[in-house]
């Protein structure tokens, strides 16, 4: 089955002309697929359509064979769960009732969570290692864990598909090895995973296949080891590559 | 919790017991079964005093909760959507109004009274409505700045339209009204003052209940909340008018009572957790406590009574700033 399936996609910003122009793909469920792209190149334009966030100019997104533009609200939250690539917390909510947010497609609007919720959100910690945190508050906790109750909050949604915006950006190198690391776990499962990201490293570790996009197309949709090719990355990023061969220990 | 509402029964029952009749200080059992006046004063005063204290605490905690929550910001009150400006406006165009010769005379001292209520209520969801309209209209800024800049913008105007009011009010006989309005009051509370505004204060307190956890999943990010299933900005605005309308009801009859709204939630916070689940009724109990205590001081504490807006207000500064020093207080992210 198709997880995702985008058919002539094009999308333009106010002021910022065509970002976006005749995108057409699918992923199959169960795959991992990496968005690599200059700055500005339309990753995360695409993540949000995908995820129904923006609406396209024209062309047609579905969701494990449905139309998106048909789907409530709930019924597109509990396909796919979007971790945006910023995000604010407006009060030191504690992690358990932060990833415990994350049930709301599953509970009706004028209730509350119940026992089961709460073993989902605990269940969701303990997929990415953090059952100590629970009881701490999501503000005082490290910028890479913070990263990771967030994921954890998209594992509580229950969502068979993830998009995940730049997931491993703005953390120093451990933080970001760490949830790296634990995303690398993750792909083991059988989630489909969309994420973007300009790390190379987190492309080999977690990916199956590789979207590379380009003066607003896709330039190349193949598997990893195809695509991160330096003569076409440095087509798409403008500057020159050279691959290194480095033993995988020091990747993970 | 359950401590808070010991607390709640232990403050209404001492602040129904605690007054100047039949002497200074406790009323004893015995004056309540023989001594017929002490039964109306106890009954007829002090009682409908103390459920709209009650009421006006619940109500302004937990709509001062609700706003900050579903805002995510920790310092906005139901003052800032224009709804206080605008219920103060109206009484007080009301005020003038019905101290005319020719309306004075039809309308009575009852009828003026719920001339300045209705007037004050309508005027406070005007101004409300007019806040989410313009809020809609401005081209700046994300759905809370637009809201908080709306209403700085509709509670300017309305201020300012209190102060033309004040203006030409008759100083000797008008003007005093409208001040001790603006300064807030639960001296006139009957029965059926309370009667007109109970249904709306508990259906605005029910709804901000029964929304306690929605609440918080409003306070993440909107690109957030939207990915988890819901509709950000309609259930905000759903979630604004149901806080704003008790407060609007509240403020129409009692006038403006400052700083509860604001600072009872940031305490609730600090002690019960930010989640919506305990902020919310925390807040709430939280709130009718502390109008209570300061409704009990203002009307007890001098032989006259001061207004409840001024003891609020200082209690409720005095509060801000223990919170804001207190050990506990962390910034969020």
């Amino acid at each position: 089955m198709k997880a995702v399936s985008l058919e002539n996609i094009s999308f333009s910003r106010l002021g910022r002309g065509r970002i976006l122009e005749d995108i057409s793909f699918s992923i199959e469920a169960g795959k991992k697929v990496a968005i690599l792209g200059a700055n500005g190149a339309g990753k995360t334009t695409l993540l949000s359509l995908i995820s129904g966030h923006l609406k396209a100019e024209s062309g047609k997104i579905e969701l494990n064979g449905q139309p998106l533009r048909s789907l409530s609200p709930i019924e597109r939250a509990r396909m796919i769960a979007l971790l945006p690539q910023i995000e604010r917390l407006p009060f030191n909510y504690s992690v358990l009732d932060f990833v415990l947010m994350g049930r709301a497609p599953h509970i009706q609007a004028l209730s509350q969570p119940s026992e089961q919720d709460y073993a989902m959100a605990r269940s969701a910690l303990a997929e990415l290692h953090l059952e100590h945190l629970e009881k701490r508050s999501a503000a005082e906790i490290s910028g890479g864990e913070f990263q990771l109750i967030r994921i954890a909050r998209c594992l509580a949604q229950e969502a068979d598909t993830l998009v995940l915006d730049e997931p491993t950006s703005l953390l120093d190198p451990a933080n970001s090895q760490r949830v790296a690391r634990e995303l690398a776990l993750l792909a083991e499962k059988n989630r489909t995973i969309i994420f973007s990201t300009h790390d190379l490293a987190l492309v080999q570790s977690v990916s199956d296949l590789v979207l590379l996009l380009y003066n607003k197309k896709i330039m190349m949709f193949d598997i990893p080891s195809a695509v991160l090719e330096p003569k076409f990355l440095e087509k798409s990023y403008g500057i020159s590559f050279r691959m290194l061969q480095v033993p995988t220990a020091y990747l993970a | 919790m359950i401590l808070l509402v010991v607390l709640l029964l232990g403050v209404f029952i001492l602040y129904l017991f605690i007054g100047r009749y039949p002497r200074l200080g406790f009323t004893s059992i015995r004056d309540l079964l023989h001594d017929t006046t002490t039964q109306r004063v106890f009954f007829s005063l002090r009682l409908p005093r103390a459920l709209g204290a009650f009421l006006l605490g619940t109500v302004l905690g937990g709509a001062g909760a609700m706003l900050q929550t579903i805002f995510g910001n920790p310092l906005v009150d139901a003052g800032f959507l224009g709804v206080s400006q605008g219920s103060a406006f109206g009484a007080a165009i009301a005020l003038v109004l019905g101290s005319g010769p020719s309306l004075a005379k039809n309308l009575g001292d009852k009828g003026l009274a719920v001339f300045v209520m209705s007037l004050s209520f309508v005027m406070a969801l005007g101004a409300l409505a007019l806040s989410l309209f313009l809020a809609k209209k401005f081209k700046f800024g994300g759905q809370v700045l637009r809201l908080v800049l709306a209403g700085l913008a509709v509670s300017a105007f309305f201020s300012s339209l209190l102060a033309a009011v004040k203006y030409v009010a008759d100083p000797l006989k008008t003007l005093p009204d409208i001040v001790f309005w603006t300064m807030g009051s639960l001296s006139a509370m009957t029965w059926q003052k309370l009667a007109g505004i109970a249904p709306l204060a508990a259906a605005s307190v029910i709804v901000m209940f029964v929304l306690r956890w929605r609440s918080s999943l409003l306070s993440l990010d909107d690109q957030v909340s939207r990915s988890l299933g819901l509709h950000p900005e309609a259930e905000r605005a759903i979630a604004a008018v149901f806080a704003a309308l008790g407060v609007a009801a509240m403020t129409a009859s009692c006038g403006i009572v400052a700083w509860v709204g604001l600072v009872v939630p940031q305490g609730a916070r600090i002690i019960f957790g930010p989640d919506g689940r305990d902020a919310l009724p925390a807040s709430m109990l939280g709130g009718a406590v502390f109008v209570l205590l300061a409704d009990g001081i203002a009307k007890n504490l001098f032989s006259g009574e001061l207004p409840l807006g001024i003891v609020t207000a200082l209690m409720g500064a005095l509060l801000f700033v223990f919170v804001l020093t207190s050990r506990k207080t962390e910034m969020a992210r």
